[in-house]
């Protein structure tokens, strides 16, 4: 389904080299739930950049339902962003001009799909995260956690095979981060894919599948089973000197 | 002063950093200094030109022509007659038929000389060119002009005749033609030829304009005591400036009760038929001042634009400032300086624009010289409305709560 | 995806009303400042007969003594002397000629119903007609016969003809001229032209004349010329004989030729024409000097686009130039604010193109609103010319493809600007959704 192998990032400024992503490997099969932690700083969103198509990688290979991406103009990548992959962000991103209608319909217009299929599966959409009633409003007459709920439905609507979440419960209270929670589940047991980037830990351990970014690589799970602790030890140190800069 | 200049090295950092913006704002400064500066010398110069001095008291003069179709009447006979019936008009101070109506842009003109034709080719001619017209005794009253040396026409120096070859042999010129034709001395009693008839100067006026303003010599004027009744004669009434309005609606009347096989033309006053023949440089004009006002308030508004567009961008930075301890002042400063510094580049290359825009008119087109005073008070000008332009959203910056470096936006 | 694109600029426009009209209000001076000169230009510089303009050819000939100077440029009188056009029309050259001269008479029917009037009339040939296509409405140009007689005939203009008799068929009617009585052989179409390009000498945007007479007139009626006359040496002249004998220029002629072959042919005849002329001796010249130019080469010769106009066109487009600049910073603030939202899209699934092409839409409505408006200001502005100067009246005006310019110019210009702007957001890194939290 994916699959990376030897992603390795590197942001090249003027006079310093960041290596983002080193030798990261991760395969992710049809179906899974897949919950990302690690330090802020650790990797982790750049890994969710990659995943997503929005960022290029240095090397390695990353294919993605057997399509390999790093093959792909920007183009291409655009339309494979738009037909496989479904996006959750921690701000929610709906676009402030359009209502709810227009915002879940952004993704099927850059597919060319047309009006009255639009209009069915919005609506279905809409149905699905409760609402379908509001969908005249604009954004900001809703509540965060509603936010949140379009942007999934936005994120469902084109029938991706991927979800990828990024914080998608950080700018919420905790009684609405369990119901966006909940929603993403059942999303999953419908079928989709979700990779999930948290730094809240309890969140990740509903998923059924932790990853721990450390220092641009997945960490040793040995070390996350044996602390005990929900925060590996090694990232302490690690954190304040990511990310690993040197000079070049 | 010196705080000022302190401010300048990380202004021209983030200058560098908005390269773009920095530099569109110079290419409208210089665009503007170019075009207003040349624009303006055009004004300048035009209206000089549309006011000059013409000698003759405009406001106060009638200009109509007369064509008669009736061929049953004796021609001279009948303009004795019409120039009475005129004159007793109340308000009016004079009236007389003329050849050719000054400033009205139709008339004669023809090469005089200081000797007869037959002589040209042994002797030092000297050629002048002038406007020509023809008149009784009346018709300096009647233009309102004044011998300055000499005398007057007096009856029996008018010709009246309908034999083209009967020339007068006396005339008035102005005194850019006496000056032209007869350097250094006294014109009066000289005489010049018209081909091989001479004529002797009798009068001079000190200004007195020919038919054309734009003409190569528009100064240089002679009038002929000499009436030629014609079936289309012009005609010039002068009355007070009050009572010209009420002359003029009776004029019409009063020439047809007189004799009817013929029709009254193009009534029209002095300043109007002036105004007809300067109406395309209005036009320049006009078009010229238009076109900077709005040049100058685009430009305005842009550089307004842009600078609030600034001060958004950089709401935050501005209130941290502000919570650092800058004073209003100081951030007031900031942005004046700054967009001083572009208004200055973008001013060099506009004067340089501008330079080289006059040269370009003047080698493409027949404008004079553009004269670098122009340049000069213009990019001040900008300059000054540039740094107003800035004011107004600078100071609304400097009202930015410094707290609002410490909300989370 | 296009009307979307405009609805998604709609949207932007009322999200930013300030900075929306600022914009529109910039195009839109620039516009009216710019189709305000460029429309008087259009008039002045369009050619009136396309199709005939290359055919139609006004000589110029030098004759008279060596380092003699005339004004001009290349030292060629703009008109003809009586003789020189009378003996070009009556050249055995088997050609369309026109000599043709303006004069003027009071118009009457010798009656009190209509009261007399000033008329500027054209005494020319009755190939003048055809060359210069002339329709008649009714009757036609007058005979040959009638020309070559000197008859007392005119063919005068719809409008005159309603004038004076109410109706458009006046043919068969008499007119007095002065006090000559003509007979109406035809009435023809007004001269509906911009430009009066036939007699480019005497103001190329006076009105046309409403009357036309037999050049042949020109002696019985001893005819004035309402126009230029130049001469350049001195003659004694006291009769209208010795005007007509004298070197005075105040006639244009015109000739039509259809072939390179004609004009080869045309050009070898002049220059033998002024061969046995200066054999007849009236001038001394060391080679024969003329010029033959056709409509258009004559238009630009003349001047007819003036000097003032053409320092204003250059100045308005370089005012645009300033607009365009004003509008490229604006629109950089106003897209560059919008990078998070296209950042979303990027990553929903736009591609650059999608982007890029939803922004030049939204400058390209842009510019059609500010066009739009440009017109009405650009009306205004003819009208203020119109007012300042009725000679133009004729000509600061919008004819369809200057009302059709005016948009295009504004959409293309906003489009020009928008480039860079669109091109900037189009490469907003999509990713930037995920971090900026």
């Amino acid at each position: 389904m994916l699959s990376m192998k030897n992603i390795s990032k590197v942001y090249q400024t003027e006079k310093v080299q960041t290596h983002a992503l080193r030798d990261f490997t991760l395969e992710v099969s049809e179906g899974e739930f897949i919950a990302v932690t690690g330090p802020s700083g650790s990797g982790k969103t750049t890994f969710l950049n990659i995943a997503g198509m929005l960022e290029s990688f240095t090397s390695g290979d990353f294919i993605l339902d057997g399509v390999n991406v790093g093959q792909l103009n920007d183009n291409q990548r655009a339309d494979l962003r738009n037909q496989k992959i479904g996006f959750i962000f921690q701000g929610f991103n709906l676009i402030p001009d359009l209502n709810l209608f227009e915002n879940v319909e952004v993704p099927l217009r850059y597919r060319g799909i047309k009006s009255a299929e639009r209009k069915r599966r919005i609506m279905e959409c809409l149905e699905q995260v409760g609402l379908a009633s509001r969908a005249k409003h604009l954004p900001q007459q809703l509540s965060g956690g509603q936010q949140q709920r379009v942007a999934i439905a936005r994120a469902l609507a084109g029938e991706p095979r991927f979800l990828l979440a990024d914080e998608p419960t950080g700018n919420l209270d905790s009684l609405m981060a369990r119901q966006v929670m909940e929603l993403l589940e059942e999303i999953n047991r419908n079928g989709s894919t979700i990779v999930m980037v948290t730094h809240d830990p309890e969140l990740a351990r509903r998923a059924p599948r932790n990853i721990q970014v450390v220092d641009g690589q997945i960490a040793d799970f040995t070390l996350y089973q044996h602390g005990g602790a929900s925060v590996p030890r090694k990232s302490n140190t690690v954190a304040a000197v990511n990310p690993m800069s040197v000079e070049v | 002063m010196y705080k000022a200049m302190s401010e300048i090295k990380p202004i021209v950092n983030a200058l560098k950093r908005s390269k773009v913006g920095a530099i569109l704002l110079m290419i409208q400064i210089m665009i503007t200094t170019a075009i207003v500066s040349n624009a303006a010398f055009i004004i300048y110069d035009r209206s000089t030109y549309l006011q000059q001095e013409t000698g003759y008291p405009e406001d106060e003069i009638l200009y109509f022509a007369i064509t008669t179709f009736g061929e049953d009447i004796d021609l001279s006979q009948l303009f004795e007659e019409t120039e009475t019936t005129l004159r007793e008009i109340p308000g009016v101070i004079d009236a007389a038929v003329i050849a050719a109506l000054p400033l009205s842009g139709s008339g004669s003109a023809s090469g005089f000389d200081t000797l007869p034709h037959d002589q040209h080719q042994n002797g030092d001619n000297r050629n002048v060119r002038a406007a020509y017209t023809t008149g009784d005794d009346h018709v300096l009253n009647t233009l309102g002009v004044k011998i300055a040396e000499g005398r007057d026409f007096r009856p029996e120096d008018i010709v009246v005749t309908n034999d083209p070859s009967m020339l007068a042999k006396v005339a008035i010129v102005s005194r850019a033609f006496a000056e032209e034709i007869f350097p250094d001395e006294n014109a009066i009693g000289k005489t010049f030829y018209s081909g091989n008839t001479g004529v002797e100067i009798i009068g001079i006026v000190d200004t007195m304009k020919g038919p054309w303003l734009k003409d190569s010599r528009p100064n240089n004027v002679i009038i002929f005591p000499r009436v030629e009744a014609r079936m289309y004669q012009n005609v010039a009434v002068r009355a007070t400036a009050e009572d010209r309005a009420s002359v003029r609606k009776s004029i019409e009347d009063k020439i047809l009760a007189q004799y009817d096989k013929r029709v009254v033309i193009n009534m029209r006053g002095m300043d109007e038929a002036k105004a007809g023949y300067n109406a395309a440089d209005l036009l320049m004009l006009r078009m010229l001042v238009v076109l900077i006002v709005v040049l100058v308030m685009i430009t305005a508004l842009g550089i307004f634009g842009m600078t609030v567009f600034n001060i958004n961008k950089r709401t935050r930075q501005i209130g941290t400032r502000r919570a650092l301890g800058a004073r209003k002042s100081a951030i007031v400063q900031y942005f004046l300086v700054e967009n001083g510094l572009i208004c200055l580049v973008g001013l060099f290359f506009g004067c340089i624009g501008a330079y080289y825009l006059g040269g370009m008119l003047l080698r493409e087109y027949s404008l004079p010289a553009l004269n670098n005073l122009y340049i000069v008070v213009t990019a001040l000008s900008v300059l000054v409305v540039s740094l107003l332009s800035v004011l107004l959203p600078a100071n609304r910056a400097s009202n930015i709560s410094p707290s609002i470096a410490t909300r989370t936006i | 995806m296009f009307w979307h694109y405009i609805d998604l600029s709609w949207r932007s426009f009322k999200r930013t009303p300030m900075v929306t009209v600022l914009m529109v209000l910039a195009i839109a001076a620039g516009i009216g400042i710019t189709m305000t000169s460029l429309s008087v230009y259009h008039m002045m510089a369009m050619d009136p007969m396309p199709h005939k303009s290359s055919q139609l050819f006004h000589p110029q000939l030098n004759a008279r003594d060596d380092g003699d100077d005339w004004w001009t440029e290349d030292n060629l009188p703009h008109q003809m002397t009586y003789k020189d056009a009378m003996n070009l029309y009556r050249a055995d050259i088997p050609r369309l000629k026109a000599p043709s001269m303006r004069t003027g008479f009071s118009v009457n029917l010798n009656s009190p119903d209509v009261k007399p009037f000033i008329e500027s009339v054209r005494m020319t040939s009755r190939s003048f007609f055809s060359m210069f296509e002339f329709s008649f409405i009714h009757g036609a140009p007058w005979s040959q016969g009638q020309e070559e007689s000197a008859a007392m005939v005119t063919v005068i203009s719809r409008s005159m003809s309603e004038t004076l008799f109410g109706q458009s068929d006046s043919v068969g009617e008499n007119v007095y001229f002065d006090d000559n009585v003509f007979q109406i052989v035809g009435v023809y179409e007004d001269f509906d032209y911009h430009v009066k390009f036939y007699d480019l000498t005497n103001g190329a945007f006076n009105r046309a004349e409403n009357a036309m007479i037999p050049i042949t007139l020109i002696p019985p009626l001893k005819a004035q010329t309402w126009g230029n006359t130049n001469g350049w040496k001195f003659e004694e002249i006291n009769s209208y004989q010795d005007m007509l004998n004298s070197e005075q220029a105040w006639l244009q002629f015109w000739v039509q030729l259809d072939t390179t072959e004609e004009e080869k042919e045309y050009r070898e005849f002049l220059t033998n024409y002024l061969i046995e002329q200066e054999s007849l001796g009236r001038f001394e010249r060391e080679e024969v000097h003329f010029a033959l130019r056709n409509l258009t080469q004559w238009m630009t010769y003349n001047r007819v686009v003036t000097e003032d106009n053409r320092i204003l066109v250059s100045a308005s487009f370089m005012f645009l130039t300033v607009c365009l600049a004003n509008i490229l910073g604006l629109l950089l603030g106003k897209f560059l604010r919008r990078v998070p939202e296209v950042g979303v899209r990027r990553a929903l699934g736009a591609n650059k193109r999608q982007v890029f092409l939803q922004h030049l839409v939204e400058v390209g409505l842009l510019g059609f609103i500010g066009g739009i408006i440009g017109i009405g200001i650009a009306q205004l502005g003819l009208w203020g010319v119109r007012a300042t100067y009725s000679y133009y009246s004729a000509i600061a005006t919008m004819d369809i493809s200057m009302l059709l310019a005016a948009p295009a110019i504004a959409i293309g210009a906003c489009v020009i600007a928008g480039i860079y702007p669109a091109w900037l957001v189009c490469r907003t890194n999509p990713a930037i959704c995920l971090k900026t939290q």
